[in-house]
């Protein structure tokens, strides 16, 4: 019994060694963050000294323009998460319950576009918006993610799990379809809603190429789009401490999302991908 | 499909008012999805900028990316990069969630360090690692000086640059596979341990002939899950290395956007787009192929 | 439906935040975009460009400045990632154009040509106090297209050899106070080898990783040196000469002998010669003010020891150097009113008449009678920078893409300098992929 109990002790080991590995890189990034940029500048070695400041933190705050970022990346993070559980589940009634021309087909096509990736329509889904000049709103951030195919395939195969003598009752009872849809079924789905919404989030809050080229003006920028621009500033003045405070300052509002609702996220992860 | 006449005619009026439903969502993936898709192949076959299109050109797009080295460069780039992250990826996530598949407390915590990574986006990743790389006082830097070493410049070596930005994304992407095999493991039969332990199989003789043959399907879908994401690489040689040095992490999506959006030439761009999709068709096919398997077994 | 509940009242939260703002301000708006970088932490409340230090510093203040002394207009400032063309291009195409931008006049051209900006008009060169006549030959070389003039130059920028003065002495390379640099190339090596046997570090520190404009800058500048033609034609580039060759020769040369620090990207290049790892930091006027800066503080390793002089000539037949410069560009837009017009002329005026204020960056003023004050030739290394006003030359403007050439330009000298290709293929490739991009147009 040594034998395997030594390999299971080696291989609990390894894991641990992996998860501070793991860790080490956010470490290093808090603390270069709790130091002053003038220190920094002439060597990092000086995170180790000992003197620290929360100084960048106070700049970040006064300076004001992440907390844009963080409402702006909120704003389309929670509509395109709203957005995409309404249209996912009223589709995803129909394509499951309902008898329409069509439905069959529609739903083969639908689950087509599940195959089309971001960057064989991005090109021309510019230019769409630029002929539409809606650019640099909210809106425009949001609209693209409503498309995704996977919340009505996801929907769709939870109507249809729903056992139909529900429905059936109801229908006796003389109520209308979309009664039946918003009284009886849709309480019975939170938990898929629960799984689309978390992944949607995420989703949208991690978006980066299409908010780059779609929110040009300063006051739209994401959070993603902005901490991007000032990673790329050249000539830029505000210093590593100032941009690592920044990065740590743009990760904690996910992470604490993360935190509080960890066993929900790993799920609705799993779940999603899952399928 | 035998529906008699009367339940068919009693339907018909009913059936239009029940896309209703459905028509919403419709119009969001026809102006979302079908539109652009169809303009993108239209554009691809067009010469054109940002502010309009200039000429019919056919296939001559495709043409001059077939002879383009660069952008011949940048597919090796993607399928080395995929080379790099999709097995390791994969294996360390299998091995994971292997070890942390268990009830106890700190397996928790570990599982909570491993995914707490997956949340934060590609802007404050690739932040993050730029500093763990960087030659002038980055963290390895740091550590190789206090061991005696002398500093590499990761990024900016071109046999090296690849793997520092692959190494970046395991980190970054290493939770989703774990949590899908954990997902995978707690879904196997508790009985055919049982019988295991009766039969006195030892360790390594339950994991290959129960856990793994039970995980198989997952590991197809993790493997064709992680090959379409990686094929995806963008943000983090965008940020990291800028395509660089000499041309060694530019990625096919990186190529799309300098070559539309830099070069002007959003044409050709929708070209290279094209290409990039005929791809990830495949793959996607072959994921669908191994899910509608599922329901032989 | 917690759920629910919770997602509609953040919904709303998040939307009324959104809306709270732009009401009832009736004043006129000016959207104004730039590069430079954001600093309002530092500088947000200075609205005196004397006291700010820095291209980025001196920009807020300048702007600042400009609010104040026009309340009825409201500046939009928006901040854009250098250079801010991709995002430019962006919204433009979706009509959503600024009423100014900075650019830099070697890509005016590309704009110019779609007809995306609109001329500044002999009238309002006038009104805003900027004639032609008054204008260097540099700048307005860089604003000129077709006879006609296509926005506000600000400055002329060129590379310039920063030097830390404290290693040079060290080295033996200081005489009457002043360094001594290079007139041929044998000369630069020597003198590299003297200074690196005497300090023990490289003679230069470049940013060489993650950036190829500096690579570039020297190429450009070593071609013209020699008289070299890297454009016979707008639409054809020949890099595939022997002026190009000894060009990356040189600094190949230099590489593989270890003249110069290696790896270092932008950041840690300027943290590098600011922290004495170099004698000379080859990068554009933009840094002046800034090391100038560092050598009036006390105990650190430029401490009264910096200077700084025009790219030396390095081979025999002409004295130049590459140059662009930055300007203020008016995109066309239908929509703009009178109002919002004359505002933006109000800020071309304002920028024309601090033009001394901006030259503190180190920029070479655009005005001629600017260089030509005392106020300017006052300040810190100006003389040396004065001949500059001669020397400083752009590429043809019929040239155009400039931009995503120079990456290319730069990611092949980089691939040749570095020694990952022969120098004669990474010639060869750059040739055909610049002329590839120019025979698209």
């Amino acid at each position: 019994m040594t034998r395997p109990a030594l390999s299971g002790r080696v291989a609990v080991a390894l894991v641990v060694v992996g998860a501070v590995l793991m860790l080490v890189p956010l470490l290093w990034v808090l603390a270069l963050s709790l130091k002053s940029n003038a220190e920094l500048m002439a060597d990092t070695h000086s995170v180790f000294n000992g003197r620290y400041t929360l100084q960048n933190y106070a700049d970040l705050v006064g300076d004001g323009q992440v907390f844009r970022w963080i409402a702006n990346s909120l704003i389309v993070s929670l509509g395109m998460t709203a957005g995409v559980l309404i249209l996912s589940s009223l589709a995803g009634y129909g394509f499951a319950r309902l008898e329409f021309p069509g439905r069959r087909l529609l739903f083969v096509i639908v689950l087509f576009g599940l195959a089309v990736p971001e960057q064989a329509v991005i090109i021309a889904r510019h230019q769409l918006f630029s002929w539409a000049e809606l650019h640099n709103t909210h809106g425009a951030l949001i609209l693209p993610g409503l498309s995704a195919p996977f919340g009505v395939f996801l929907m769709t195969q939870y109507f249809r799990a729903i056992p139909k003598e529900i429905d059936e009752a109801a229908l006796l009872d003389n109520a209308s379809r979309f009664t039946i849809f918003w009284k009886l079924l849709l309480p019975l789905t939170i938990p898929a809603q629960a799984t689309l919404g978390i992944f949607t989030f995420l989703s949208a809050w991690n978006d980066y190429w299409w908010p780059l080229i779609s929110a040009t003006n300063k006051e739209m920028f994401t959070l993603t789009v902005g901490i991007a621009s000032t990673q790329m500033n050249f000539a830029q003045t505000e210093g590593l401490g100032f941009l690592m405070a920044q990065a740590v300052f743009a990760g904690l509002p996910i992470l604490i999302v993360y935190l509080l609702f960890q066993k929900y996220i790993v799920q609705a992860v799993a779940g999603a991908a899952g399928r | 499909m035998a529906i008699d006449a009367p339940a068919r005619a009693r339907r018909r009026p009913a059936g239009w008012a029940n896309a209703l439903f459905v028509l919403p969502y419709l119009i969001v993936f026809v102006a979302m999805i079908v539109v652009p898709l169809a303009m993108g192949m239209w554009l691809s076959t067009t010469k054109s900028d940002l502010f309009g299109v200039e000429a019919q050109v056919g296939f001559a797009n495709f043409t001059r990316l077939a002879r383009d080295p660069i952008f011949l460069e940048t597919v090796w780039n993607t399928f080395y990069f995929v080379l790099l992250t999709v097995p390791a990826l994969t294996l360390i996530g299998l091995g994971l969630a292997l070890v942390l598949n268990r009830p106890a407390r700190w397996a928790s915590v570990l599982r909570t360090i491993f995914f707490v990574s997956t949340v934060l986006s590609v802007t404050v990743v690739t932040l993050v690692w730029q500093l763990v790389f960087t030659p002038d006082g980055g963290l390895i830097a740091v550590a190789a000086e206090a061991l005696g070493g002398s500093p590499v410049a990761f990024l900016n070596d071109q046999d090296l640059a690849m793997p520092a930005i692959a190494v970046t994304t395991i980190w970054w992407c290493i939770g989703l596979p774990m949590v899908l095999f954990l997902a995978a493991l707690q879904q196997v039969p508790r009985d055919l341990y049982e019988a295991a332990r009766l039969d006195n199989a030892s360790r390594w003789k339950t994991l290959t002939r129960i856990t793994l043959p039970s995980i198989r399907r997952t590991f197809l879908l993790v493997v064709i899950i992680e090959i379409i994401l990686q094929f995806q690489l963008f943000g983090q040689p965008q940020l990291m290395t800028r395509g660089g040095p000499n041309n060694a992490t530019r990625p096919i999506v990186l190529f799309i956007y300098e070559t539309g959006w830099r070069q002007w030439e959003l044409g050709y761009a929708a070209a290279a787009a094209q290409v990039l999709f005929a791809m990830i068709l495949i793959a996607a096919m072959a994921q669908y192929f191994v899910a509608s398997r599922k329901d032989d077994r | 439906m917690k759920l629910a509940t919770w997602l509609a009242a953040a919904i709303m939260s998040a939307a009324l935040l959104g809306c709270g703002r732009g009401m009832e301000d009736t004043r006129t708006e000016l959207v104004v975009q730039r590069f430079f970088g954001a600093c309002e932490a530092q500088y947000g409340a200075v609205d005196d460009p004397a006291e700010a230090e820095g291209e980025c510093g001196i920009m807020t203040a300048l702007i600042n400045r400009f609010e104040r002394e026009n309340p009825d207009i409201r500046v939009v400032e928006n901040i854009v990632f250098w250079p801010g063309y991709d995002q430019l291009t962006a919204q433009l195409a979706s009509n959503d154009a600024p009423d100014l931008v900075t650019m830099h006049g070697s890509v005016i051209s590309d704009y110019q040509a779609r007809g995306l900006l609109e001329p500044l008009l002999a009238t309002d060169l006038a009104a805003i106090g900027a004639p032609p006549e008054r204008l260097t030959e540099a700048a307005r070389a860089a604003v000129t297209i077709d006879r006609r003039i296509w926005g506000l130059p600000i400055d002329t920028w060129a590379p310039l050899w920063h030097i830390n003065m404290n290693l040079f002495r060290e080295a033996g390379l200081v005489r009457d106070g002043q360094p001594v640099l290079p007139r041929s190339r044998e000369e630069l090596i020597a003198q590299a080898e003297q200074f690196k046997a005497r300090t023990g570090k490289p003679y230069f520190v470049q940013s060489t990783a993650n950036e190829y404009a500096a690579f570039t800058r020297n190429f450009y500048t070593s071609v013209m040196q020699q008289d070299g033609v890297l454009y016979p034609e707008p639409r054809r580039a020949d890099f595939t000469t022997d002026e190009a060759r000894r060009a990356l020769a040189l600094f190949r040369e230099i590489h593989d002998r270890r003249l110069t620090t290696i790896n270092q990207d932008y950041s840690a290049a300027v943290a590098g010669f600011i922290n004495g790892q170099g004698g000379v930091f080859p990068v554009g006027t933009w840094m002046v003010g800034d090391f100038h800066g560092e050598s009036q503080s006390r105990g650190r390793p430029l401490s009264g020891g910096y200077a700084v002089m025009p790219f030396p000539q390095l081979f025999p037949n002409r004295n130049v150097t590459f140059a662009d410069g930055h300007v203020w560009v008016m995109p066309a837009d239908s929509e703009r009113s009178p109002e919002e017009r004359q505002a933006a002329m109000r800020f071309l005026a304002f920028f024309a008449r601090h033009q001394f204020d901006w030259a503190r960056t180190g920029h070479l003023p655009v005005f001629r009678d600017v260089i030509d004050s005392r106020e300017w030739r006052a300040l810190p290394h100006r003389d040396a920078l004065a001949p500059l006003a001669e020397t400083a030359v752009p590429l043809p403007k019929g040239v155009r893409r400039q931009f995503p050439i120079e990456t290319i330009v730069g990611q092949e000298s980089a691939a040749a300098i570095s020694g990952a290709k022969p120098i004669d293929q990474a010639l060869a490739d750059m040739e055909r992929r610049v002329n590839e991009i120019l025979s698209q147009l």
